[in-house]
């Protein structure tokens, strides 16, 4: 039965034939003696030959390469001849060119030409395949796979259903795959779920009391949208997903000589006001002075590799980042694991290198220059004449544009597996993977972009869903091809919600933020009348109204029993200050404009005792104008539930002079001090800053209250998994590890935090079955069980001590139902 | 329990799931030509890089050139080194005056005159050290990891008490310390195996002991009380998965390491004080603390000499207890210890006084000991350091420092650059040859390799080949291979071997 099938492929072939090839000379009979013998039991071509396709021959001969011309992306290809030929004879294997070709028979033209040479063995299968007639499933093909998730492609919703549109997808893939979902978890699970999820604390157990005894139906949501309306702590939580992604810190390698910038007030202000995402890609892309940072890439001194020069990272992260492709096999030559070319590394590098950019393959120069293009031409093209700006404002505009179905894709997807332990499309950064719910992943990246990119409205979706709020399985480290969605998965807390979460249970928090954030963290509360008055002062009585550009020094004696627990000044000036406190230049958030106050730490520059403010205020410009400087020092020392008040402000009682005195001499006989001149309360003309100024005093403390998110790396929240951000971090690494453990178990980070809550929860003068069930109500979210109070209690003591306390905190920060949230 | 014969199948049963998780990070893989990683026998079990951070100068080390004495007014062109030679018990190897006592053991190693460091255009210590330490020249698009991790991650510790990598003697918080951090880690192969960092080898025993305050009772009652605590809660109802057995087990893992035999390998003050004093010039006082105004300079450089002789004691007795890969670093901080600017010639004397009887009592100790023939030692630094040329003769860099047209005082009397075409690495033990010299370098400026030049990718494929690891091993990540030597491109230097490898 097998010689008619290979008369009708032999048939085919010369049927085929074009003209103008030059066809090799059949070859020898000395060259027939020499093939190995054809398999004698029937092929199967999946099992038997396209192993040996895909590991000798694809790799020049398919997906989208064509050496010698000849492709065998199909049978069909297959079949037809390349430069010298075609493959199959009509006199069957013994003739065919392809089998001589891959047996050797001629040493000076053998296939694979790179690689290891195929055995007699598999000779002889494809010489049976050949002779069985060539079979070959339709199905199969070996051409370059078409882009997958690229173009948008809006899913229709199921037809009359009332439900959450998620829930009604999921019911579909549910019955597609015979999956059937069991109840969603108990109120108390979701909203510690929640709270973490959105802002990345625990719930406090009043919260939790309420949310779980209210009646209303739509609880649920209302928990979720009030949760995403908390925009500084949803800002302060988002920022640690985002500075992975955008590999932003606060410290780290290159600041030390300018190679690096950061983008953190960028970063945060667009989080708190929830910039759409569009916008947020564009400025990134094109960026403007406040977002570069992150296509600037990172600069050591000295050569760099061409594959990591500062235009290929930019090309490395936006490819990995925005759109799921990974170009690092690209930067030095055609990848082998997936499609892409160094031509496509260089031709989007190109957009943001200042020179054409020479291609270089393997550090080897190739005198080519790549046609600069974003990664999908299809998707718009980029004028390479065009200036700089011209190029990046052009390819923002093709990766935010309608026709790119990626980048939304790719965002939502990594939300999916923020909230759910596993995207849709595994690995995240390969988004030309397929989704194991393309309905699902189209409809939410479509859903994205028809509101206005609002990613808040993604991730509400999402957690308003019964998938979400099912209750969470144990997924296996790798991701399982052959993945069935059952439900969210365990995950561990991040470095920085464990970091935080113990702040919540024992209110020691980190202590002041990093990488500029202090002003953005003032959240002005509502105005009160301030405890102390304060006025615009200058050295002229006719500041107000213009008076010569020049600098004024001011200062204040301060007398201070202890120093306070809180002591932030807020400066307005016009045009700016500079704050000194016992000679010391305090340094703080500087602001030069008049509207936004400075904020200034200063309490680890007070001491009790005397203690002197100084400003060193400018009054800018080239010719007369308003001049003015206004300080307001909030200090306040926690005394059991209330506060001692101890504020003071600019106004009368300040010295002034015009001379020039070195600020840091804490007493200058040589200068001679005068009364500031008062010009007006914070409401005075043209500045007006009553209201700005009540809010700003009546907002949150910043300093002693800070997350962890805005602070750099020590070591607990390294051990737990915090990358040092030196590269793009789509994921963490969440496996608890020895040298992680001995962090936790002895390391002194940890152990400070502890003694300091510890001291602070005996402080209150809680008996230890009060004290142990708050510490359990705040970590766990759940009351303690009779027998873990009575241990507790047992450990504390009825009068807790301190370090029985302290071991009870280590004792339930360890435990599995703190760190993983189920 | 004789750490020696804990076999690598036992490490298996012993590991935890946790670890085991934690091995996944990165996937040993095949070259992508489809060759077979050869397993190799191995010549050395453990290795110990002593770590000459900030530039050591191998004309006033262990390459000694012409000897040209303080003169005032003298044209610095003629200065080749600034202390005469001294003879080692090897005939025609010759140290620089400050390094008897390593020059006595010159005969159980072999030196190296002829490393030749990366061209990374600009010189930048830090940089330079990420190149020796990863193999790699920063920046990565892949976080690389360390020396000490890649051997942490392919042969696992030797005593699972012990962690496989521990670095001694190096600050990550001062100077140039983000840059340090970016390659002292294990990079993508996971915190597993990164380094276990003990700053200061006096409080080393602190690092495995029970946090500051608590004693070993209610150390005892704390983890007794946390079992309790998990026994009794009803999270089992939730539940289980290897996220909550992995977690549990790793603490387990750390508590054993705490309360195990092995802890007392950190306590330095177990030694007499006679041992001690072998190491660290003048002994040491363990009621003393490193630290206060430690890094202050004049008194940090003082006690930086006895620092890094702890370091080498710790090591000796990390190395008894089975760990796997040791470094100890002299520290490097910009402007101190070798990173001779000024006064290069006075700081010199300081440096050899700190590691030649430090590194001399290591050699004999593991000897004694009948440890050195399976244990490695290395002593190298990022690049060597030349009065006059910066970089290489062939590419000069930028000076980085002005050197005066006249001599007038020993502020300039030192070697003030960076030079990288020849420097000086000393291996001792681990199946090298004994008494052996490889690479001749000139005897005029510029003092350059003139023959066996070898780079920083052949000098880790001789470590790994010492260890049985090959050159061409790679680890998977974001399904690429990332390979131990560059590219793979490693070659071991088969010279250096006593027996043929």
């Amino acid at each position: 039965m097998f010689a008619p099938r290979f008369r009708l492929s032999a048939a085919l072939v010369l049927a085929l034939l074009p003209r103008g090839w030059c066809a090799a000379p059949p070859p020898s009979a000395e060259a027939v003696a020499k093939l190995p013998a054809a398999a004698t039991r029937p092929v199967d071509f999946v099992r038997d030959i396209q192993p040996i396709l895909e590991a000798s021959c694809v790799k020049c001969h398919g997906r989208g390469k064509s050496k010698g011309d000849w492709r065998l992306d199909t049978r069909e290809t297959f079949l037809q001849p390349g430069e010298s030929g075609p493959a199959l004879a009509a006199g069957g294997s013994a003739q065919s060119r392809l089998i001589h070709l891959v047996a050797g028979t001629d040493p000076d033209e053998i296939m694979p030409q790179k690689g290891t040479k195929l055995t007699a063995e598999q000779v002889g299968l494809l010489r049976a395949w050949v002779d069985q007639g060539l079979k070959w499933p339709a199905e199969i093909t070996f051409a370059k796979p078409p882009d997958r998730n690229l173009r948008p492609r809006r899913p229709l919703l199921p037809a009359a259903s009332a439900a959450q549109p998620l829930d009604a997808l999921l019911d579909t893939y549910a019955g597609r795959h015979g999956a059937s979902f069991p109840a969603v978890v108990d109120d108390r699970l979701f909203a510690r779920r929640v709270w973490l999820d959105v802002v990345g604390l625990l719930p406090s157990p009043e919260d939790l009391m309420a949310f779980v005894a209210d009646p209303a139906p739509d609880k649920r949501a209302r928990l979720v949208r009030r949760l995403l309306a908390d925009n500084p702590r949803y800002a302060q939580h988002w920022l640690t997903f985002w500075n992975d992604l955008l590999r932003n810190d606060y410290r780290g390698t290159g600041y030390i000589d300018g190679g690096r910038k950061q983008i953190s007030t960028w970063l945060y202000a667009a989080l708190r006001d929830n910039k759409p995402y569009d916008q947020f890609v564009r400025e990134l892309v094109n960026p403007t002075e406040a977002s570069e940072g992150f296509s600037r890439g990172i600069v050591w001194r000295g050569t760099v590799n061409a594959s990591m020069t500062p235009s290929m990272q930019a090309a490395q992260n936006i490819g990995q980042v925005l759109m799921g492709v990974n170009l690092k096999c690209a930067s030095c030559h055609d990848s082998f694991i997936d499609d892409w070319q160094l031509s496509d590394a260089y031709g989007l590098a190109g957009i943001y290198a200042d020179e054409k950019l020479e291609m270089v393959l393997c550090d080897k120069p190739t005198g080519k220059f790549a046609p600069l293009k974003f990664l999908f031409p299809e998707l718009g093209s980029v004028d390479a004449s065009a200036p700089r700006t011209n190029r990046l404002e052009q390819l923002a505009r093709i990766i935010t544009g309608p026709d790119n179905g990626r980048l939304s894709r790719t965002v939502v997807n990594r939300l999916w597996a923020r909230l759910l332990g596993r995207g849709l499309v595994e690995p995240l950064d390969v988004m030309q993977n397929e989704a194991w719910d393309p309905d699902l992943l189209d409809w939410l990246a479509e859903d994205l972009v028809a509101h206005r990119w609002d990613l808040k409205r993604t991730l509400e979706l999402i957690l308003t869903s019964r998938a979400y709020q099912l209750p969470a399985v144990s997924l296996p480290e790798k991701p399982d091809p052959a993945f069935v969605f059952h439900g969210p998965g365990i995950r561990r807390l991040t470095a920085e919600q464990f970091r935080d979460a113990l702040g919540s249970v024992t209110g020691v928090w980190q202590d002041k933020p990093e990488g500029g954030l202090d002003a953005l963290l003032v959240e002005p509360g509502a105005a009160r009348p301030l405890p102390a008055e304060a006025f615009w002062i200058w050295s002229d009585p006719h500041g107000a109204t213009g008076v010569a550009p020049g600098t004024n020094w001011f200062r204040r004696t301060l007398v201070l029993e202890a120093v306070p627990s809180e002591a932030t000044l807020f400066a307005h000036a016009d045009n700016s200050v500079r704050v000194f406190v016992n000679g010391a230049r305090v340094r703080g958030a500087e602001s030069s404009d008049w509207s936004r106050p400075g904020v200034y730490d200063v309490r680890k520059a007070l001491k009790s005792g005397t203690n002197v403010v100084t400003l060193e205020a400018v009054n800018g410009g080239d010719e007369p104008n308003p001049a003015g400087v206004l300080a307001y020092l909030k200090l306040r020392t926690r005394q059991g539930e209330g506060e001692r008040v101890w504020d003071v402000a600019s106004d009368a009682t300040w010295l002034a002079t015009t001379n020039r005195v070195e600020a840091t001499q804490e007493s200058s006989a040589a200068v001679t001090w005068t009364s500031a001149h008062v010009l007006g309360p914070p409401g005075l003309g043209p500045w007006n800053i009553g209201e700005a100024l009540a809010q700003s005093v009546a907002g949150r403390p910043v300093y002693g209250q800070v997350r962890a998110s805005l602070t750099g790396a020590d070591p607990l929240a390294l051990a737990l998994g915090r990358p040092n951000r030196e590269q793009v971090t789509t994921v963490r690494q969440s496996t608890p590890t020895t040298i992680q453990a001995l962090e936790l178990t002895n390391g002194d980070t940890l152990s400070r935090l502890l003694q300091q809550g510890a001291e602070r929860l005996v402080s209150t003068g809680a008996d230890g079955p009060t004290l142990a069930t708050r510490v359990f109500a705040q970590a766990l979210s759940r009351p303690p069980t009779p027998r873990e109070l009575s241990l507790a209690v047992e450990l504390v003591g009825s009068q807790p001590r301190r370090e029985g306390v302290e071991d009870l905190l280590w004792s339930v920060a360890m435990l599995p139902e703190f760190q993983l949230t189920f | 329990m004789n750490t020696r014969d804990f076999t690598r199948r036992e490490f298996v049963q012993s590991l935890s799931a946790a670890t085991l998780g934690a091995l996944g990070a990165g996937y040993p893989r095949a070259l992508l030509g489809n060759e077979p990683v050869e397993s190799l026998p191995a010549t050395a079990d453990s290795v110990i890089v002593l770590w000459m951070g900030g530039g050591m100068a191998a004309t006033e080390t262990f390459d000694p050139k012409r000897f040209t004495p303080f003169e005032k007014g003298m044209n610095p062109n003629t200065v080749l080194s600034t202390f005469p030679s001294i003879p080692t018990s090897v005939d025609g190897i010759r140290f620089s005056e400050g390094l008897e006592r390593l020059a006595q053991v010159m005969d159980r190693g072999t030196l190296i005159r002829s490393y030749t460091a990366g061209d990374l255009g600009f010189i930048l210590h830090s940089r330079h050290q990420y190149h020796w330490h990863t193999g790699y020249a920063p920046p990565q698009s892949v976080a690389c990891p360390h020396l000490g991790a890649v051997v942490a991650r392919t042969l696992g510790p030797k005593n699972p008490a012990v962690p496989a990598f521990i670095n001694i003697g190096q600050r990550l918080d001062v100077g140039e310390g983000e840059e340090l951090k970016a390659f002292t880690t294990a990079g993508f192969l996971g915190s597993e195996f990164g380094p276990f960092n003990v700053a200061f080898p006096d409080a080393a025993k602190d690092v495995v002991t029970p946090p500051g305050g608590m004693s070993p009772s209610r150390f005892a009652s704390r983890d007794k009380f946390y079992r309790e605590l998990v026994e009794a809660s009803p999270v089992g109802q939730l539940g289980s998965g290897y996220q909550k057995d992995s977690l549990l087990r790793s603490l387990d893992n750390a508590n054993r390491l705490l309360s195990s035999s092995a802890a007392q390998a950190f306590d330095l003050s177990r030694e007499t004080p006679e041992t001690v004093a072998k190491y660290v010039p003048g002994g040491w006082d363990f009621s003393k603390r490193l630290g206060g105004d430690f890094t202050r300079e004049g008194s940090y450089e003082k006690a930086n000499i006895q620092r890094f002789g702890l370091g080498c004691l710790l090591a000796r007795r990390l190395a008894e207890a089975g760990a796997r890969y040791i470094e100890v670093t002299t520290e490097y901080i910009p402007f101190l210890n070798w990173d001779t600017h000024e006064h290069g010639h006075e700081k010199l004397a300081n440096m050899k006084h700190a590691i030649d009887g430090a590194i001399a009592q290591l050699v004999l100790d593991l000897e004694e000991r009948g440890m050195l023939d399976r244990t490695l030692i290395v002593v190298a630094s990022e690049f060597s350091r030349d009065m006059m040329q910066e970089g290489k003769p062939d590419k000069p860099i930028k000076d980085q420092v002005p050197v005066p047209d006249k001599i007038e005082s020993l502020t300039h009397y030192g070697m003030h650059r960076h030079f990288t075409d020849a420097g000086s690495v000393l291996l001792f033990g681990g199946g090298v040859k004994k008494g052996h010299l490889h690479g001749i370098t000139a005897d005029e400026r510029p003092c350059k390799t003139l023959k066996d030049r070898v780079v920083i990718e052949d000098l880790h494929a001789t470590i790994y080949r010492a260890l049985g690891i090959s050159p061409k091993l790679s680890y998977e990540i974001e399904k690429r291979p990332f390979y131990v030597t560059r590219d793979g491109v490693g070659q071991p230097i088969s010279s250096l071997f006593a027996k043929p490898v």
